[in-house]
């Protein structure tokens, strides 16, 4: 199906007119930025009518540790992941089963340096797909000038269930403020 | 910005599976393609990672070349290929992972209707409740200029019932 530009699409030539933007296939659901230090960063009430789901963000950890995604409230063994890893000298892989969330950047956590926030970009394909078990597949990484790492990691949820919250929580310490996440959802191409 | 991210086509993959998935006719409108595909592969023997293959405007000659980086789970590494007869969409979920388990792959086309070769990257993940699984990044480049108008999936056996493509159009300006 080919796209429409705005430049065309719109009715009355200003491009922020009302009714006239095709929102296109990425749409923005929710953003979350800590005014305060937080433990845990939750999306829910999940929109059930997109086909992915995509989660960018910045985040800040006071004790540099990992964020542990969890799905649908569940802390079950459900879950494993893998990852993929360099710290600046050499390149480093491992893997968890049976784990109770989905870790990401666990090699060298998010930084806890005041003003540096890592990034991350998260991809979950078919989250309503109830023949699936959800993988999730992400780039993130942290610099703060001496120390610092990137990673791309997997991910594995191991229930059919449609996912209708995700849960951002971390080992110890929080979420520092100013800590972003958002969450995008994807329409079936085609559609 | 989001209203340049548009859908084009989606293959949902049935009953019995099937071992090619093509996109012909691709729309020559955008400036990008991405790709992001749901994908189990079935063989005999099964096998917990298979790879799966990549040809574009059905182009079977020695055009494509690739570099990797690899974690396995528990090691790492790098590989590359020249002059290879198809391009490559790393080791993703076979049927002998975990049940119900399917890799995550996002592939990016850059200017896919200029008239240079045609440079895209394949990040993937193939989970499994296993210390074995692969991650992988994948730089590749299809030496040929002519636009890209279509291209196809191979399968190591054939995608398994529920895999999905899903191919999207990205526009570098409005």
């Amino acid at each position: 199906m080919a796209s429409i530009s705005l430049k065309y699409k719109s009715k009355s030539g200003n491009l922020t007119a009302p009714g006239d933007v095709d929102p296109g296939a990425m749409i923005p659901l929710a953003t979350t930025t800590l005014s305060t230090a937080t433990a845990t960063i939750t999306f829910s009430s999940i929109p059930q009518n997109y086909e992915h789901l995509q989660v960018r963000g910045i985040l800040n950890n006071s004790a540099t540790d990992a964020a542990l995604m969890t799905f649908n409230g569940d802390t079950g063994s459900n879950y494993s992941r893998h990852r993929l890893t360099g710290n600046g000298s050499g390149a480093g892989a491992a893997s968890g089963v049976n784990n109770t969330s989905i870790a990401i950047n666990g090699l060298t956590g998010f930084q806890s340096t005041t003003s540096v926030y890592g990034p991350v970009i998260l991809d979950i394909l078919d989250y309503v797909n109830t023949s699936k078990y959800k993988t999730i597949r992400s780039l993130s990484g942290t610099e703060n000038n001496t120390s610092g790492g990137i990673e791309f990691n997997s991910g594995l949820w191991m229930s059919t269930n449609a996912i209708t919250s995700i849960t951002f929580s971390t080992v110890s310490g929080t979420w520092a403020q100013y800590s972003t996440l958002a969450l995008y959802g994807i329409k079936r191409a085609g559609a | 910005m989001a209203y340049t991210y548009s859908k084009i086509a989606t293959y949902t993959v049935g009953s019995g599976g099937i071992a090619n998935v093509s996109f012909l006719n691709i729309p020559q409108t955008y400036t990008d393609l991405i790709v992001k595909a749901s994908i189990r592969t079935v063989a005999t023997p099964a096998q917990i990672y298979a790879d799966t293959t990549f040809i574009i405007n059905g182009d079977t000659g020695s055009n494509y070349s690739l570099k990797f980086l690899r974690g396995s789970g528990s090691g790492t590494g790098s590989q590359s290929t020249t002059n290879g007869t198809a391009g490559y969409l790393t080791q993703l979920t076979g049927n002998g992972a975990t049940a119900n388990t399917f890799g995550n792959l996002e592939m990016y086309f850059y200017n896919y209707t200029s008239g240079n070769y045609k440079s895209f990257s394949a990040d993937g993940v193939g989970e499994n409740n296993g210390t074995t699984a692969y991650a992988e990044i994948t730089g590749e480049v299809w030496q040929r200029t002519d636009p890209i108008t279509s291209f196809s999936f191979n399968a190591t056996g054939v995608f398994a019932q529920y895999s999905t493509f899903h191919l999207y159009g990205i526009k570098a300006e409005v």
